[in-house]
């Protein structure tokens, strides 16, 4: 009887130590796949860490986890704009569904529902989390030149193929990124980010069940239960309330770093850099500001200098928050760039960024 | 010999007053919440209080999530603890086994008896909390999953079912491991504290990164994981895990008790 148990408990480990099967993909065709497998619709359950711990104001409490602890998340992905990621907690859950140009939010703990149009600037969210979401995203912009085929590994049974990504830019803070994927469908599976000399990678994502089966329609609607309102916020967040209404316009190139392809228009929040070499520049309301300003003083790490700026570096993640820069506002610049870049980027703001009437 | 055990069960009083003071957490929380109207802000109580202000009916479920981490396994670990090792100290092991009376059968009078024991709090403390809770909290039913859609009445009282059982399951665990210490050990004391060790022991492993290989295994890894049968759809993953880690701790630790006093000397 305990013979059988322990050949119960051994089975499961035994048959994850067997070796996946080797696609033997070359690594630009790899690229390739993953960059168009944004159609490649799915469902399954993830998990991710993270060990950035940002500075946790109300504004950004949520990034602060995500970053910075386990996620357990489930999807059920139809395409870009019909999708469901909820996050679970032990007490409940957050739920993301995103289904014609809304996003609705529901948070059981706090009975709340809340939808949002969609934004072209946010901050990260859980859905940014996902494998195929981060992956597409670090490999949107690589060269072949940047990647190497790493071999096979098992992920959610699947024998994937590994590529690595070592970013050629000199401003880069991410050392490597490794992407494992499905060779059939090119949709990433795990994505592991690293910083210089880091053992472990600083965020980490992956899914342990998959199935690439399009999900049913039923899954992704969202009706309120009976006694829940629904609010309805024009921004999603407040980087998003920065692009809407700062009097500002972040200028074209900042530090060297040239506009995000794909990126934004211009506008208020500026993006900079190439795929996980990126820099953004999010003009703060004071009341935004002043709360991460002091925060920040309380964080081991972070460093305050003379002329009031604030600084930390967490992993690869630098974070510059300005002085008042202009009308009470602040500019906060964060990206996976050097330190001196946004200090470049910092100088570059006070002097060049455009000011334009309040909308 | 199964009915003497359980006869001896609940008409001892201090089954009835274990059994009492597990209920009075809930109750002086439903009290406390009653009262004062003031719930849990998202993220820091335990599952599904926050949503008893509005339905009462939810209650059982925030008890179950109350009790399942701490008073529960400690009153098991108690009463299982001192199945074997109370008759050792108190001298009647030996006569117990005098009468023709198998140590295989003593053993599994004993262990039914622990059973009932689970399924009497666990049932005592559901009920008592439906009752309080529907008297003293929210009369707004929500219907709803965890996940926000809507659930019938039906459903929501077969998925509570289903969280009772997979309580009773997991408390079947820690059943086992004391049933197992109390066959090693004299002291009913020492054979909870051994329980009770391995129980803390998995609970502060599962807060350390370094120990993810291990957590799959530990004992208290999926207990909490009922809150997943009131997600839409299920998510039956760590529930399916539990249940079958529950298994095999029952089957290993009871296999372990069996194989140790069915062979040790008797000599109180």
């Amino acid at each position: 009887m305990v013979a059988a148990a322990v050949v119960l408990l051994a089975a499961p480990i035994a048959v994850r130590a067997l070796p996946a099967d080797d696609p033997e993909v070359p690594a630009a065709r790899l690229l390739v796949a993953a960059q168009a497998s944004g159609t490649v619709a799915y469902s399954g359950y993830v998990e991710s860490s993270g060990t950035l711990q940002l500075p946790v104001t109300d504004q950004f409490s949520e990034v602060a986890g995500l970053l910075g602890g386990r996620s357990r998340l489930r999807v059920w992905w139809r395409s870009a704009d019909d999708w469901r990621v909820d996050s679970l907690t032990p007490a409940g859950e957050r739920d993301l569904l995103h289904s014609h140009g809304l996003t609705t939010e529901w948070d059981y703990e706090a009975e709340r529902v809340t939808t949002t149009p969609r934004s072209e600037v946010r901050l990260p969210r859980s859905s940014d989390l996902l494998p195929p979401e981060l992956g597409r995203l670090v490999l949107a912009d690589a060269r072949p030149g940047e990647v190497s085929a790493l071999g096979a590994e098992t992920v959610a049974g699947i024998d994937a193929a590994g590529l690595r990504l070592v970013p050629a830019e000199r401003q880069a803070t991410v050392d490597h990124v490794d992407v494992w994927m499905d060779p059939d469908t090119g949709l990433p599976l795990q994505v592991s980010v690293f910083s210089a000399d880091a053992a472990a990678p600083d965020i980490s994502t992956r899914f342990l069940e998959l199935s690439t089966t399009m999900p049913s329609e039923r899954v992704t609607r969202f009706v309120a239960p009976p006694g829940v309102s629904v609010d309805f916020d024009d921004v999603v967040d407040v980087a998003g309330a920065a692009q809407r209404y700062a009097p500002v316009v972040a200028p074209r190139r900042l530090a060297g770093l040239g506009p995000r392809r794909g990126g934004l228009g211009r506008g208020a929040v500026g993006e900079y850099g190439r795929g996980v070499t990126a820099m953004a520049a999010i003009p703060l309301w004071e009341n935004s500001a002043e709360p991460l300003r002091e925060q920040l003083a309380r964080t081991p790490g972070a460093v305050v200098e003379a002329d009031g700026s604030s600084s930390l570096s967490v992993g690869p993640l630098e974070l510059l928050l300005t002085p008042e820069a202009f009308d009470e506002h602040s500019w906060l610049l964060l990206g996976t760039v050097t330190h001196p870049t946004l200090e470049r980027a910092a100088a570059q703001l006070a002097r060049r960024a455009l000011m334009v009437a309040y909308p | 010999m199964i009915a003497v055990e359980l006869r001896k069960l609940v008409t001892r009083p201090r089954t009835w007053i274990t059994i009492a003071l597990i209920d009075a957490l809930p109750t002086l929380v439903a009290v406390l919440l009653a009262l004062t109207d003031i719930g849990p802000r998202p993220g820091t109580g335990p599952a599904f209080l926050s949503a008893v202000l509005s339905d009462g009916t939810l209650f059982p479920l925030a008890a179950l999530a109350m009790v399942l981490p701490l008073f529960l396994p400690v009153a098991v670990a108690l009463t299982a603890g001192d199945a074997i090792a109370g008759e050792a100290q108190s001298g009647t092991l030996r006569y117990l086994l005098v009468r023709p009376v198998g140590r295989a059968r003593l053993l599994l009078a004993k262990l039914v008896s622990v059973v009932a024991f689970v399924l009497i709090a666990v049932v005592v403390v559901a009920v008592t909390a439906y009752v309080v809770g529907a008297l003293l909290l929210g009369d707004a039913p929500l219907s709803s999953s965890v996940s926000g859609t809507a659930l019938t009445q039906q459903e929501l009282a077969w998925r509570t079912a289903l969280a009772l059982g997979y309580a009773v399951l997991a408390m079947l665990g820690v059943a086992s491991i004391a049933l197992f210490f109390s066959t090693v050990t004299d002291s009913p004391q020492g054979a909870a504290m051994g329980a009770l060790a391995v129980l803390i022991a998995s609970t502060l492993l599962l807060t350390l990164d370094a120990s993810q290989a291990l957590q799959p295994y530990l004992p208290t890894r999926y207990w909490l994981a009922f809150v997943d049968l009131f997600r839409d759809p299920i998510l039956w993953r760590d529930v399916l895990r539990g249940v079958v880690q529950q298994v095999l701790y029952v089957v290993v630790f009871l296999g372990a008790a069996w194989a140790n006093f069915s062979t040790r000397d008797i000599t109180s």
